[in-house]
């Protein structure tokens, strides 16, 4: 089964879901979305790369309301983001399964539903806790 | 004094808030009121700078000040552009030889957050799409981080607060001007953990003028002209954390803010420590906590105190944010930085607006910070009568 995503170029692969990022040769920087220089040392000499896909909470917020266009949703609920450390490079993204977190705790990359276009489920990337009650 | 200082001698403002008329008409007020602060008219200025992040030229304001054929110049850098204008116009004295400079910002702006695009800042739709381009969201996450690594209270944010309305609530220019307690604060709607309604500066309407003179025409023009010994600019390096950042660096955490301010002071031969009034972007109570340390103000860890103890009061040791700062002023993002420097040339000559620090302040001084990662910093000492 087609897994559609927000955005093809965020994922090295889908199924087991996996985030491409970059990684510079010359001073090993990595980055997320992928880029074709590497804004850190300013090197040419970059590849794609997979990135872990299991981090700590480095920082978290609740949003408690709707943002404008262009977001999208099917039916706004607060809803969590935060920047996960994942060793080499600290991701922004969705906190999934509960609106309150602590900097620190373990989390898991997953799949998340953003909304529904035409009865298809589209998915972005998410983080889930890897303790609070889910199977191991 | 020397032929290469250059000195404030007049300076105006509007109120802050919503304004239904033209963004140029607003400008020219400014303007005007600057003039009038020195005894000077158009026509005796011979450079001009204006900033806006609007859709109007700031440069055909001579469509109502007067065709003198004088050079123009407009800046637009987002919340640096009070900064930049005012760095342009010290330039441009210096460089020209010319000894008297206008520099004006403004804005009018709609209500609610700014709403940005992905595109503009080289991001893919799939940010705005899922609900990261927030700026509110911005600030939570890196306030969020802050506090928890310095081990600082989600207290210290009301204390932000509470003071930046008291402030305002006895300046005429200020846009909210109704005191909140620091429960109140803290009590608000939640916008993004942690940081309430109370907590954030909302986009308006205003401008802010200042009239600028090299050398011994500046005791001719004011009976206590504020020399600008300094403004600095810097962009962002790896390892600091800016709106809009899909990703972050590990590691060491830079900021423009901490770049610009030491150049500030160290072009200016003064130390953080001889500060005795200061302006800082305050976006979000947050902001000022933060900025209170990269300025090398307050040591980091050591906010929640200076507010619990008053520090950062009229009568405290550093009076923070004079006017209400962004929180009570709102942001009319072309007028923020000069805003500042504003309030901070009335305070050295001893007839601010609002509250006046007590003692005969010298040395001031203003730093504003915004997207995409830029700081301009000033130190301001006045040199008394
Ligand atoms: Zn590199």
């Amino acid at each position: 089964m087609v897994t559609h995503v927000v955005d093809e170029t965020l994922f090295a692969s889908t199924d087991p879901v996996t985030l491409r990022g970059s990684a510079c040769a010359d001073c090993g920087a990595h980055v997320f979305p992928a880029m074709a220089s590497c804004p850190v040392c300013a090197g040419v000499d970059v590849t794609a790369v997979a990135l872990p896909t299991e981090g700590t909470v480095w920082s978290w917020t609740t949003q408690h309301f709707a943002p404008k266009p262009p977001f999208r949703t099917d039916e706004f609920q607060p809803f969590s983001i935060g920047y996960i450390d994942l060793g080499p490079v600290i991701v922004e993204g969705w906190l999934v399964g509960r609106t309150t977190w602590q900097i620190g705790e373990p989390v898991r990359l997953v799949l998340a539903k953003a909304w529904t276009d035409a009865g298809i489920d589209v998915h972005t990337f998410g983080f889930e806790s890897m303790a609070g009650g889910e199977t191991p | 004094m020397s032929d290469d200082d250059i000195y404030i001698v007049g300076a105006g403002r509007t109120v802050f808030g919503r304004y239904d008329g033209e963004d140029n008409e607003l400008a020219e007020q400014a303007v005007r009121s600057a003039l009038a602060d020195c005894g000077l008219s158009w026509k005796d200025v011979e450079f001009a700078v204006g900033g806006t992040n609007g859709e109007t030229k700031p440069d055909n304001l001579v469509a109502r000040l007067g065709l003198t054929g004088l050079p123009f110049v407009t800046v637009k850098n987002g919340c640096a552009t009070g900064g930049v204008a005012l760095m342009t116009a010290r330039n441009g004295l210096l460089a020209e030889r010319t000894d008297i400079a206008c520099v004006v910002g403004y804005d009018n702006h709609a209500r609610g957050a700014f709403n940005a695009s992905p595109a503009r800042y080289g991001i893919g739709d799939w940010y705005g799409a899922t609900g990261m381009m927030v700026t509110t969201s911005y600030f939570a996450l890196k306030i969020q981080r802050y506090l928890h690594e310095h081990g600082l209270g989600e207290r210290t944010l009301g204390y932000a607060a509470e003071k930046a309305f008291e402030y305002a609530a006895a300046h005429p220019y200020a846009w909210r001007r109704k005191p909140v307690t620091v429960d109140e604060a803290m009590d608000a709607d939640m916008i993004n953990e942690p940081l309430t309604r109370f907590m954030f500066c909302s986009p308006d309407a205003g401008a802010v003028s200042l009239v600028l003179a090299r050398g011994a025409r500046a005791f001719d023009l004011c009976e206590r002209p504020v020399r600008l010994a300094s403004v600095a600019l810097r962009g962002r390096r790896p390892g600091s954390f800016e709106v809009f950042s899909p990703w972050l660096s590990p590691g060491e955490r830079t900021s423009p803010s901490i770049d610009a301010a030491a150049a500030a002071f160290a072009s200016a031969g003064v130390s953080p420590s001889d500060v005795q009034v200061a302006q800082l972007q305050d976006t979000e109570a947050g902001a000022e906590i933060i900025h209170l340390a990269e300025t090398g103000l307050v040591p980091h860890g050591a906010q929640e105190e200076a507010y619990r103890n008053g520090d950062l009061k009229v009568d405290g040791r550093l009076p923070i944010n004079t006017d209400g700062g962004l929180l009570a002023n709102g942001e009319p993002v072309g007028a923020s930085g000069l805003r500042q420097v504003h309030e901070v040339v009335r305070q050295l000559q001893g007839r601010a607006d609002g509250m006046q620090v007590p003692g005969d302040p010298r040395i001031g001084f203003t730093h504003v910070y915004g997207a995409p990662g830029i700081s301009a910093c000033t130190v301001l000492v006045s040199e008394g009568a």
